[in-house]
């Protein structure tokens, strides 16, 4: 009975081109979204193992010199890109990339792709999830918003419902063809992610990826289908399809359009992050504050290269710097973070409202381009960094501290150099991402079940 | 008797668009989301002063304390600290001293974000590196750069149209579908003229508190507005107020026009609205990124270290010489005009300068790339409007990339001429004098005045548009049919 | 007055219309009957110049309405089945606007209100909203708009359709009045009642045809009954 339901359902649709025409275009985006983003990926990606082994490369197989100056130089970390990030490539655009590790001082991630684009980048990204997130409810009301109120008004509603169908045979039946008709957007373009994961990796990597591609589909299946039923709710409970229509593109150009840009200015207001002037400031003061603590506590003046700290101490007083700053610099990076995740975390409750932000949070999740996985590059970036810090501090408390005051003219040599270790980056594995998204996920199935119980509500027989 | 006529199709309109409160629920909802957009603006904005002001004074703050500093250093009174000591250029042009260029807001800013909330509105300048500040970024949570922010040009650019739409997508169809159309052209009334009070009703209003009403708050809070040069920007934004909307308006009349019933002239407006607004944007942006694609800053990262290498060698010698000032506390202070500056620092000096001198056509691989990027979008941002008008608003906000580009240049150029200064006074160990406080180079913004043929260019893009829509609908209003 | 020539119209492969020529002159209330579908409809809307005609020519007042769509319409007034009204104003609103647009003049309230009583509407009823209204009040507004308009013609599509006998009672009070002064009246309708009871003349059509002319004075109501089964049966 279902199935017969639904066959008809999808016959009409079809029929007058509705799906033809709309799902076509979507579904033309959708592919060449992922085959743009896929190629981008893979030059990116391949020239940035390149650089990242030259980087290292040069490092072991520098001259004989003095190990600041060698810190100076640094090393070059470059983020990977998850594989998923062709399907949605998240927060990408708008983070950084590379990150030199110098001496002194962490810094943010630098690069930004968007900040090598033009204005238009603000429109939005064309990837698979854009087009899913942005488009797939608008599909879903342009198929059916007339599922119930259409009938009605041809008078077909009273006639199937005096065979003697009940209506939530109707609504489950209709519901079903909804799903085929989306589902033959959303099924081409992960086997199509799913292809290119198993034709270009292998081994854990790839599992990993079509794991995530999988619990992608899953996450794009409960958002969709909450679109279904809410449609087919409001189709159920209006008199005509005009009225039906003009309601679900209101909630679309609401819960797309306006709402995530709403919220996002709100969480802002409700958890202000500073300005680079302000986070600058603030981190320059309690660099000081720090600094000058840890130089009274181990050299018993905060007086810099006076007489009582001499060059012949150099070494030790880069180590106490630095040992003072990791503290500042960690208090104030993860106060900075830890401001970003409440205000992503405002938007994802109000995901129970506006089911875009909760999908939205889950889909960057999971393809591993969401600021956690931002946040744990960074933070294993400067954990090198510090490392190499430490090895080079050591090093010159070592040694060069006592030449007296020939410090500059202790050098390292290659040996030294060898010992660095290699910057080892995995993005984290799937656990990360469902560990961080468990929030989001049950939001989306919430909303689902009680778009459903609505769905429900809206077909009883009274109304029909 | 034409004009009569237009009238009382006008006040009838208006009379019957009051009476079922679609005008003040439209219009409410207009002014709630002007509103909600100015504000965040204007924080913005607020806030970007704040911070300029802060910097100023900073740099004030510094510049003051220098000056006691070496005026008690030359009474004896105070010993010189070896890494900021006044006399020695090393230290007063490497971050004693130093110049926050910063880019001014102009009196429209709070109506479009553009890229501020990315691209930073000052710059650090010292004579290190371009690169320990020039790819700075302003904070922002990478999500909220992902949503968007919701001010005045969301509200133009993606509501205003949706507007419109609620106004009059059954313009003439309701009229049809209620049997009304009949009565109304069996009086001696023209169609154009019926359609024309139909739509001059809903245009007034709505055009009304979309162009005055965010320039009425400006004009309280931010009195600037009123100066002289400030007109061709107001122009501007009328302008484009008046001409995105009018775009919206003739394609609701052209779909109005062919259109038989009002569910289809829904469907095919949000159907435009989701291509103008939603889809051609971002294809453009994809197909602009692959027609000029942005060089690789992976190579950029690489250069930048394999110079930094090259000066390590090449400065080898200096870098290795020591402080001399721990056996002779003497050099810290000048003598005869000069004082010794530490080749360390000297080498270090020049190996940023090297670095910043041959990174240089890498960087201008990047400016260049953007510069085709943009021309690009220009060339090709008449296919929407939306893409026309965004581009134009951040323009006349002082927000737009144009702008920042302009300031990263001048930011540039100051930097050279910062270091300029130094690099003699640095190598020829030459100390420096209150005298020199006063002549160091000061970061001086010269505003791009808003380009008025600039404005004008995106005008005709959108209203030329706008005349072949009403075209169109004026032919195929012979068409037309009442039954 | 109102005047076709030789009138044709198609609809595709469809002809609504045959070599239709009629003329209502002054004075004369013209009544078209035919059943569903025999084109009187599609004549009103040639008058209105809603259509176009496919052959033929249209007149009103002597002047080709194709040419002068505006002055011809200056000198009908044109009730249809249903009067259909601006649900959110007033009669007397409504009355208002039409008459404006139809005089290009604003009329004073008492002149307004002097009109919907010469129309037979409740005084009570002119300030509330036409969505309260019955369907025979809003015939009597759209009535009292013609009457405003002061036209030289009507033109009526089945007025007396759905109206309670009383009320099509006082219409066809109101159509003799118009004839009395002058005016042409040419109305369709179903009712052969209604018809030999007012109209002057008579004109029964049948699938695009008009198939006679007859004047209502020389046939009695049961002749005219018999006639027109006559037509529709042949």
């Amino acid at each position: 009975m279902l199935s017969l339901i639904a066959r008809r359902e999808f016959t009409e649709f079809c029929r007058d081109g509705r799906l033809f025409w709309t799902g076509g275009i979507i579904l033309l985006l959708l592919l060449t979204a992922l085959a743009v983003n896929w190629q981008h990926q893979r030059t990116a990606d391949a020239e940035r193992l390149a650089a990242q082994t030259l980087d290292y490369d040069d490092w072991v197989n520098q001259e004989a010199r003095h190990p600041h100056d060698a810190a100076h130089q640094g090393m070059h970390v470059f983020k990977p890109q998850s594989a998923l990030s062709m399907l949605d490539p998240g927060i990408v655009p708008y983070v950084g990339s590379t990150l030199w590790l110098q001496a002194h001082r962490q810094s943010e991630v630098k690069f930004r792709p968007a900040q090598d684009a033009t204005g238009l980048q603000r429109f939005g990204n064309l990837s698979p999830a854009w087009v899913i997130q942005m488009l797939g409810p608008l599909l879903v009301i342009i198929l059916g918003f007339n599922a119930f109120a259409g009938e009605r008004e041809q008078g077909t509603l009273r006639q199937t419902l005096s065979l003697g169908i009940s209506p939530y045979q109707l609504l489950w039946g209709k519901a079903l063809a909804l799903a085929i008709g989306l589902g033959l957007l959303l099924l081409p373009t992960l086997l199509f992610a799913m292809g290119m994961i198993v034709f270009t990796m292998s081994g854990n990597a790839m599992v990993d990826a079509l794991w995530r591609t999988l619990w992608l589909g899953l996450g794009y299946s409960v958002y969709l289908g909450i679109a279904i039923f809410v449609v087919l709710a409001v189709s159920a409970k209006t008199a005509t399809s005009r009225m039906a229509l003009a309601i679900l593109l209101g909630v679309w150009i609401v819960t797309t359009m306006i709402a995530p840009r709403a919220i996002s200015d709100a969480s802002r207001i409700w958890h202000p992050n500073p300005t680079r002037y302000e986070f600058t400031a603030s981190l320059d003061n309690d660099l000081g504050n720090e600094t000058r603590k840890a130089w009274m506590e181990n050299f018993g003046s905060d007086q810099r290269w006076g007489s009582e700290v001499g060059i012949d101490q150099w070494g030790k007083a880069l180590e106490v710097d630095d040992k003072a700053g990791y503290k500042a610099l960690d208090h104030q990076f993860h106060k900075l973070w830890d401001t970003f995740d409440s205000q992503q975390r405002v938007q994802e409750w109000a995901g129970f409202v506006v089911p875009l932000l909760a999908i939205r949070s889950f889909s960057m999740g999971v393809a591993g381009t969401d600021f956690a996985n931002h946040r744990d590059f960074s933070v294993a970036a400067e954990n090198h960094r510090r490392i190499m810090q430490d090895k080079v501090s050591h090093d010159l408390v070592e040694h060069a501290d006592g030449h007296g005051d020939h410090h500059f003219d202790y050098k390292s040599t290659r040996e030294f150099w060898a010992t660095f270790p290699k910057f080892t980056y995995a993005l984290p594995d799937r656990k990360f991402a469902l560990a961080h998204n468990t929030l989001s996920l049950a939001i989306l199935v919430i909303v689902l079940l009680a778009a459903m119980v609505l769905a429900h509500r809206a077909v009883m027989p009274r109304k029909a | 008797m034409k004009s009569a006529l237009f009238g009382k199709v006008f006040l009838h309109e208006l009379r019957v668009l009051i009476a079922d409160r679609t005008l003040l629920l439209v219009g409410s909802l207009l002014v709630a989301l002007v509103l909600y957009g100015f504000y965040n603006g204007y924080q913005e904005t607020l806030q970007r002063e704040h911070a300029a002001q802060e910097l100023a004074k900073k740099q004030a703050d510094k510049h003051a304390e220098n000056i006691t500093t070496l005026r008690a250093l030359l009474g004896g009174e105070q010993k010189p600290d070896p890494f900021a000591n006044p006399f020695d250029p090393a230290s007063v042009g490497g971050g004693m001293e130093m110049r926050y260029a910063t880019l001014p807001t102009l009196a429209l800013s709070p109506l479009a974000f553009g890229q501020s909330d990315m691209l930073p509105n000052y710059y650090k300048v010292t004579d290190r590196s371009k690169a320990s500040f020039m790819y700075d970024t302003e904070i922002e949570n990478p999500w909220n750069l992902l949503s968007g922010h919701f001010d005045i040009t969301f509200v133009l650019v993606y509501l205003f149209p949706l507007i419109i739409f609620a106004l009059s997508y059954n313009l003439l169809t309701v009229e049809r579908e209620q049997g009304t159309l009949r009565m109304l052209l069996s009086q001696p009334l023209s169609l154009a003229i019926l359609v024309a009070g139909k739509l001059l009703v809903r245009a007034l209003p709505v055009l009304l508190i979309m162009a005055v009403l965010p320039l009425l708050l400006l004009g309280v809070l931010r009195p600037q507005l009123f100066q002289a040069d400030q007109l061709p920007a107001v122009l501007g934004w009328l302008g484009l107020v008046l001409a995105y909307g009018g775009f919206w308006f003739a394609l609701a009349l052209l779909v109005n026009i062919i259109g038989r019933s009002s569910a289809t002239n829904a469907l095919a407006l949000m159907a435009a609205w989701v291509l103008f607004v939603l889809v051609i944007p971002v294809v453009l942006n994809i197909v602009v990124g692959l027609l000029s694609p942005a060089p690789s800053r992976i190579e950029l990262a690489t250069k930048t270290r394999l110079i930094t290498i090259e000066g390590l060698n090449r400065y080898h010698d200096k870098l290795s010489s020591d402080y001399r000032f721990t056996q002779d506390p003497e050099v810290l202070l000048p003598r005869d005009g000069k004082i010794e500056v530490a080749p360390r620092r000297q080498a270090q000096f020049l190996i940023q300068r090297d670095v910043d001198k041959e990174i240089q056509r890498v960087l201008n691989e990047f400016s260049t790339q953007l510069a085709v990027q943009q021309m690009l979008v220009e060339r090709f941002g008449w296919i929407s409007p939306a893409i026309v008008t965004y581009e134009g608003m951040a323009a006349i906000a002082g927000n737009g990339a144009a702008r920042y580009l302009e300031f990263q240049q001048q930011v540039d150029r100051f930097h050279e001429r910062w270091k300029e200064y130094f690099e003699p006074r640095l190598l020829n160990s030459i100390a420096m004098t209150e005298q020199d406080y006063a002549e160091m180079p000061h970061f001086e913004w010269a505003e791009v005045p808003v380009q008025v043929s600039g404005i004008l260019k995106r005008l005709l893009l959108l209203v030329i548009p706008a005349l072949i829509v009403i075209a169109f609908a004026i032919r195929r209003m012979r068409r037309f049919s009442v039954v | 007055m109102l005047k076709t020539i030789q009138l044709d119209k198609h609809f595709g492969s469809h002809q609504a219309l045959k070599a239709i020529s009629i003329d209502v002159k002054p004075g004369e209330i013209y009544c078209l009957l035919g059943a569903n579908g025999a084109g009187k409809t599609t004549l009103i809307n040639l008058f209105l110049n809603f259509l176009q005609p496919t052959g033929g020519q249209v007149l009103v007042n002597g002047r080709d309405v194709q040419q002068y769509p505006l002055e011809s319409k200056r000198d009908i007034a044109y009730i249809p089945e249903l009067v259909m009204l601006y649900g959110v104003l007033s009669g007397l609103e409504n009355l208002e606007y039409f008459a404006a647009l139809a005089t290009g003049e604003k009329l004073p309230r008492d002149k307004l209100l002097s009109l919907l009583q010469g129309a037979g509407l409740d005084a009570t009823a002119a300030d509330r909203r036409v969505s309260t209204y019955s369907k025979g009040m809003r015939q009597k507004v759209g009535i009292a708009i013609a009457m405003a308009k002061n036209a030289k013609a009507l033109l009526l599509d089945e007025p007396t359709s759905g109206l309670d006998p009383k009320a099509a009672n006082e219409f066809s009070q109101l159509l003799t009045k118009a004839k009395d002064s002058g005016v042409a009246v040419l109305t369709t309708t179903h009712d052969l009642f209604h018809a030999k009871q007012t109209g002057t003349r008579i004109g029964i059509m049948r699938r695009g045809e008009l198939l006679t002319e007859l004047n209502s004075a020389d046939v009695s109501h049961s002749e005219l009954e018999s006639l027109y089964l006559q037509y529709m049966e042949a």
